[in-house]
């Protein structure tokens, strides 16, 4: 006799609907071959239905955790989960693909009939992500770790044309599939040791049984901080960034960046902080060491960097290491916090990029910033707000962020790594400024102003929240702190 | 009956192999085979962790883990026939245009 699994629709609803929306896009393309407006509508609302369903979620989760029944929060024989780290997780995913797409639609529309092709892949790597986020078993996590990645592959070589967009692609499917080999395995030796994919089941393991082969299980966590490592381009896992940054589609690269980087970090902090939170004392040194080596490696490379694009991958890298010391914080408010604000810095800036070097093209050197703040006054305004946030300047939501990441570590007594993320944030600003002197300082060779498309709610949005959230950032702080995971 | 750890231990050595393998050959299809060797040492950790500790999970979870390698090959493979046909060569040394 076969029991059939019980299926809990509400909690895998936001999933359900991009999924089915990604197939939606692709039959009505075949199907009328429709305008490229009609097709952005189409995608806007099945956004905006998955945005709702989350919210519904929300309020769901919220009513669970009031009442103390946790058990409910949980799916499909403990598969997924729906506290309300997922579920704002998920949210971020949900808006920065929105933004993503915007940013990128100039670059969508350009493919013309593969355009269609496109957009179903983002909603499908958006749903691989959000499951991931979501995900309570690690078998189930690695799925919906692949299911985005291959996704975000395919995107990488979208614009096929271009031999860099290809040389993308490769390097950053020969990496990452590396990646997810050593995460998987890792996953392999937990389970190994533990006897359970479940993070509350390991969690269990771990809290009732004395550890008979602990070298298995710390390899295992090892490897699994490794494959994820990659994913949100930790160093001394980041090399294929620069490059992938560089040479992906422009308009895409934000978005892809940003949801890598969401989910990746998402997935760190729920198996460490819940399913490892016995074992702290061993990994807490390991997460600060890669923390330490991505800050001090990310800012110091970027100094050096005449592409804009390979800039913000080394920036990138900066602050995988300063939301690496939420981590090991421990506290997960902080991070998605974080997240969150950067997430949406990202997109905008590279949604900049797009404008500046077009929405399909390669690189974006640094000789082609000169005198923006002359050409585009409005885009050179707003792109040294985001660069002002990422670096974290007071009044904007970035020093907020790495003002609450900083916090916790040092109260989990790490101080020496606070210092050095202080230092690390001050060189920075160093290359952040050179930008907006470039934009400022030199003259244009070329006067003509710069044709901005949808992009330009994409800026106006992402600079809104960067200022809105660093004057006051106590709206999102609380959602934040009510996101626990279970 | 042969006991567990040896099918551990062979795992391990397939997956170092497999890893040495993507970081010492260069050319795009070779190292594409390495995690492919890498994920199927995956595979015989799990069916042996699984089968030692008589829990139906890990062998199911294999299933799962083949059919992510199926799709990985169905992109893959895409993307390195593409660079083939405009390069006429797969080794990765070749691709090096992405630089700052």
């Amino acid at each position: 006799m076969i029991t059939p699994p019980e299926i809990s629709w509400v909690a895998i609803a936001p999933d359900l609907a991009l999924a089915i929306g990604a197939a939606l896009v692709l039959l009505v393309d075949v199907q009328w071959k429709p305008a490229p407006r009609v097709l952005g509508w189409l995608v806007g609302a099945i956004l905006a239905v998955g945005a709702g369903l989350t919210i519904l979620q929300w309020e769901q989760g919220a009513d669970a955790l009031a009442s103390g029944d946790t058990e409910s929060l949980v799916a499909f024989s403990g598969l997924i989960t729906m506290d309300g780290f997922a579920i704002f997780s998920r949210f971020v995913l949900i808006a920065a693909t929105g933004l993503g797409l915007a940013a990128g639609w100039r670059f969508v529309v350009s493919l013309g009939r593969r355009g269609a092709e496109a957009t179903a892949l983002v909603l499908l790597a958006t749903t691989g992500f959000s499951l991931m986020v979501a995900a309570n078993n690690l078998v189930m996590l690695f799925l919906g770790l692949e299911v985005g990645s291959i996704a975000l592959y395919v995107l990488a070589g979208l614009a096929r044309e271009r031999r860099e967009s290809e040389e993308a692609a490769i390097k950053y499917f020969l990496l990452g599939s590396f990646a997810s080999a050593v995460f998987i395995y890792g996953v392999a030796l937990i389970y190994a040791g533990t006897g359970s994919f479940e993070i509350l089941g390991i969690r269990q393991h771990l809290n009732d049984f004395v550890i008979s082969s602990p070298a298995v299980i710390y390899i295992g966590i090892g490897l699994v901080v490794a494959g994820l490592g990659f994913k949100v381009s930790a160093a001394p896992f980041h090399t294929w960034a620069p490059d992938v940054y560089q040479g992906a589609p422009a308009g895409l690269v934000g978005y892809m960046a940003a949801v890598a980087k969401v989910a990746g970090f998402a997935a760190i902090a729920r198996i460490l902080l819940t399913a490892f939170s016995d074992l702290a004392d061993t990994w807490l040194p390991v997460v600060a060491g890669i923390s330490v080596l991505s800050m001090v490696l990310g800012s110091v490379l970027a100094l050096v960097q005449g592409d804009v694009r390979r800039l913000l991958a080394y920036s990138g890298v900066a602050h995988a290491g300063f939301i690496m010391t939420g981590v090991v914080g421990g506290a997960t408010d902080g991070v998605l916090f974080y997240l969150a604000i950067y997430a949406i810095q990202l997109v905008g800036a590279f949604a900049v990029v797009a404008v500046v070097s077009g929405p399909d093209g390669a690189g974006s050197s640094l000789e082609e910033y000169r005198g923006l703040g002359r050409r585009s006054p409005l885009l050179a305004g707003a792109f040294t707000i985001l660069l002002l946030g990422m670096g974290g300047l007071p009044i904007t939501s970035g020093f907020v962020a790495k003002f609450g990441v900083f916090t916790d570590a040092w109260a989990q007594g790490y101080q020496w790594l606070v210092i050095v993320a202080v230092i690390a944030s001050v060189v920075a600003f160093a290359f952040y400024i050179r930008v907006i002197v470039v934009m400022y300082m030199d003259d244009a060779g070329d006067e003509q102003p710069l044709r901005v498309g949808p992009e330009r709610w994409v800026l106006a949005l992402a600079v809104g929240a960067t200022i809105l959230w660093g004057i006051f950032p106590s709206s999102l702080l609380d959602l934040a702190a009510d996101a626990l995971p279970i | 009956m042969v006991p567990v750890g040896w099918y551990m231990a062979l795992a391990a050595a397939l997956f170092l192999i497999g890893a040495l393998g993507m970081l010492l050959r260069r050319n795009a299809l070779v190292m594409f085979m390495c995690i492919e060797l890498m994920l199927n040492a995956v595979n015989l950790t799990l069916i042996s962790a699984g089968r030692a500790m008589n829990d139906l999970n890990g062998q199911v979870a294999v299933f799962f883990i083949l059919v992510v390698a199926a799709a990985e090959v169905v992109v893959g493979l895409a993307i390195i026939v593409a660079i083939f046909r405009r390069r006429a060569t797969a080794s990765v040394d070749e691709l090096s245009e992405l630089r700052g």
